[in-house]
C-alpha cells in the first residue's frame, strides 16, 4: 500500500534547478535511501515533502490525500529528523517531547506515558529532566529521532541523520533506526551521502545527482547492474576501474596489470561513479 | 483543536520561566534610566499641559517599553528561525499558520504587559501619581498586539540578523523618539507632525497617556489602533504562510 506518492517534483532557486522532475512512491514499511553528493537535491526534496519548501510544480500525496489541499491531515502522518538537529536546547528532553505531544494533539492523559516509553526506547530516560544544552551530539540526535516518532507517524524522513557523528555513535544510531523500522513498521526515507549507511540500512536506494534520480533499486540490484567485482588499477594519480561478473574473471585480468592493482567487491559508490563519472563524497 | 497555539505557548513560557529574572531585570534598566535622567533631572521643573514632566513621561515610557518588549519577539523568532531552526518544528507540525501567529502574539503581548507592569512599579517608587482609567486595559492590549504582530511580520520577512537591525534602526527607534513618548508631537515641525500620524505609536502613546493621566480618551484613536492591529495581524499571517512551504 502506498503511503507517499511524489510526482514530477521540480524546485528551482533562482537559475539553479535543485530538484528536476523527481517522482517516486513509498509503500508501508519501506526503508528507502536517497543517496547523492552534497547539493544533489536531497534536502530540497525532503523540504518539499514536509512543507518547508513549496514545489514549483509536481504533486505530493500521502495515503491518497493531496498535500496541497489538506496539509494538516498529511502532516499528521509525517515525522521528520532534519539535517540540523532542532531540539530546543533551553528545554529539557521531557519538555521537548511534551511540546511535540501538544503540537500533534496527543491526548493529555496519554502524554506522560508515551514520552517516558519513547525516552526509554532511545536510552534517554535517565536524562529526561536535563536541559538539552547539556547533551552530547549523539544524545541530541537520538532525542530528535524519538521526537519525530512520538505521534507514531506513518512515514519518517531522516535527512542526513548521522552527519557529523563519530563512527561509534553513527552505528548506534543505525541500530536505533533499524529498530524503529522493524518494531514500529514505520516507512522511512533516509537521505545520506554515506555509502555504507545506505547499504547497511536501506532495502531500496535511489541515487540522485544534479536534482535528478538517475537510478533506483535494491543495493544488490544496483551493484549487480555493473558487476560483482571491481579491478582497480592505480595509474599515476588516477584509478582505472574495470567491473567483472565473477572474481575469477577479475583475477584473470589481474595477471595483465602492469601497475599496482587491487580486486574488491562492488559498492554503491562504484555505481555512482559508473553513472556520473565522479565520487559521491568528492 | 488549539494544539498549535497551546504548543507554542508551552514552549515560549517554558523557556521564559528559566530566563524570567534576567529578562525582567534587563527590561527594567532602560526605563529606570529614563526616569532618573529625564524624570529626576527636570521632571518637576518642566510642566507640559498642566502636568509635571515626570507624570507626562511615565505613560510614554509604558508605551515605549511595552512596544520594545512586544516587538522583541522579532529577534527571538529570528534566532529560532535562522540559528536553532525551532520554527521549522511549527511549520512541519499539523498546525495552521493562524495558530502560530496567535501563539507568538500572546507571548509577545505578555512580555509587553510585563514591561508596562515594571514601569507602574517604578513610577510608584518615584512617587508618580497615575489615575488609571479602565480604558487603559483595552488600549495596552491593542498596543502590544500591534507591535507583536509587526514583530512577527518583520521576523518572517527578514533574511538575517542584519536586516532585523536595519528595521530597528530605521523604523522602531525613530518611532520611539518622535511619536509622543518623550514630548508632545505638536512641538514637531509641520512635515514631521504630518508624518508621525502614519505611525501607530503616535495613537497609542496618546491614548495610553490619556488613560493614565485623567485625560479624555479619543475613541477614534482607539479605532485607528485597532485598524493597525488588524492590518499587522493579517500581514503576520501572510508572512508565516509565505515561509511555510
Amino acid at each position: 500500500m502506498e503511503i507517499l506518492t511524489a510526482s514530477k517534483l521540480i524546485k528551482s532557486y533562482g537559475k539553479k534547478t535543485a530538484v528536476n522532475d523527481v517522482s517516486f512512491t513509498i509503500n508501508v514499511g519501506d526503508f528507502i535511501g536517497l543517496l547523492g553528493p552534497n547539493g544533489a537535491g536531497k534536502t530540497t526534496t525532503i523540504k518539499m515533502l514536509t512543507g518547508l519548501a513549496k514545489e514549483d510544480s509536481g504533486k505530493i500525496f500521502y495515503n491518497g490525500i493531496n498535500f496541497k489541499s489538506d496539509p494538516i491531515e498529511c502532516k499528521r502522518l509525517i515525522g521528520i529528523v532534519p539535517q540540523n538537529s532542532n531540539v530546543d536546547r533551553d528545554l529539557t528532553a521531557y519538555e521537548n517531547l511534551y511540546m511535540q505531544a501538544i503540537l500533534y494533539s496527543i491526548p493529555v492523559n496519554e502524554r506522560k506515558k508515551k514520552i517516558n516509553e519513547i525516552l526509554d526506547f532511545a536510552g534517554l530516560i535517565e536524562y529526561k529532566d536535563k536541559q538539552v544544552k547539556t547533551f552530547s551530539g549523539g544524545m541530541k540526535r537520538r532525542l530528535t529521532l524519538i521526537r519525530a516518532l512520538l505521534h507514531q507517524p506513518k512515514i519518517l524522513y531522516l535527512d542526513e541523520p548521522t552527519v557529523g557523528l563519530d563512527p561509534q555513535i553513527r552505528r548506534s544510531m543505525w541500530e536505533l533506526i533499524l529498530k524503529i523500522n522493524q518494531q514500529k513498521s514505520t516507512s522511512i526515507l533516509l537521505t545520506t551521502h554515506y555509502i555504507e549507511e545506505a547499504e547497511r540500512l536501506c532495502g531500496k536506494v535511489m541515487i540522485i545527482n544534479n536534482g535528478k534520480i538517475i537510478i533506483e533499486g535494491s543495493p544488490d540490484e544496483l551493484k549487480k547492474g555493473i558487476g560483482h567485482f571491481v579491478l582497480e588499477e592505480f595509474v599515476d594519480d588516477a584509478i582505472k576501474e574495470d567491473f567483472f561478473e565473477t572474481k575469477e574473471t577479475a583475477l584473470n585480468h589481474l595477471k595483465d596489470c602492469v601497475n599496482s592493482c587491487k580486486i574488491r567487491e562492488v559498492s554503491l559508490e562504484d555505481v555512482f561513479i559508473k553513472l556520473t563519472g565522479k565520487r559521491i563524497n568528492a | 483543536m488549539l494544539n498549535g497555539f497551546l504548543g507554542i505557548l508551552y514552549r515560549e513560557f517554558s523557556v521564559y520561566r528559566r530566563k524570567a529574572a534576567k529578562q525582567i531585570l534587563a527590561s527594567s534598566i532602560s526605563p529606570l534610566l529614563y526616569l532618573i535622567a529625564f524624570g529626576y533631572g527636570f521632571g518637576n521643573k518642566v510642566d507640559i499641559g498642566g502636568m509635571s514632566y515626570i507624570t507626562f513621561l511615565v505613560p510614554g515610557l509604558i508605551a515605549m517599553a511595552s512596544l520594545n518588549q512586544s516587538f522583541s519577539i522579532a529577534q527571538e523568532l529570528n534566532i529560532t528561525r535562522f540559528y536553532f531552526h525551532i520554527f521549522d518544528i511549527y511549520l512541519t507540525a499539523p498546525v495552521p499558520p493562524v495558530q502560530i501567529v496567535m501563539g507568538e502574539a500572546v507571548y509577545g503581548m505578555f512580555k509587553g504587559f510585563l514591561s508596562a507592569g515594571i514601569i507602574f512599579v517604578l513610577a510608584f517608587i518615584f512617587g508618580v501619581k497615575l489615575i488609571i482609567n479602565p480604558m487603559f486595559f483595552p488600549a495596552i492590549i491593542i498596543h502590544t498586539l500591534i507591535f507583536t504582530t509587526l514583530g512577527i511580520t518583520v521576523a518572517m520577512l527578514v533574511r538575517d540578523h542584519g536586516d532585523q537591525a536595519t528595521v530597528n534602526n530605521f523604523i522602531i527607534t525613530p518611532m520611539i523618539f518622535l511619536c509622543g513618548t518623550f514630548f508632545p508631537i505638536d512641538r514637531l515641525p509641520v512635515i514631521m507632525k504630518w508624518l508621525v500620524y502614519f505611525l501607530p505609536l503616535t495613537y497609542s502613546s496618546k491614548v495610553i497617556r490619556a488613560t493614565l493621566t485623567g485625560g479624555a480618551v479619543d475613541y477614534n484613536y482607539l479605532l485607528i489602533m485597532s485598524g493597525f492591529a488588524i492590518v499587522f495581524f493579517i500581514t503576520s499571517l501572510l508572512a508565516v504562510k509565505r515561509v511555510e512551504g
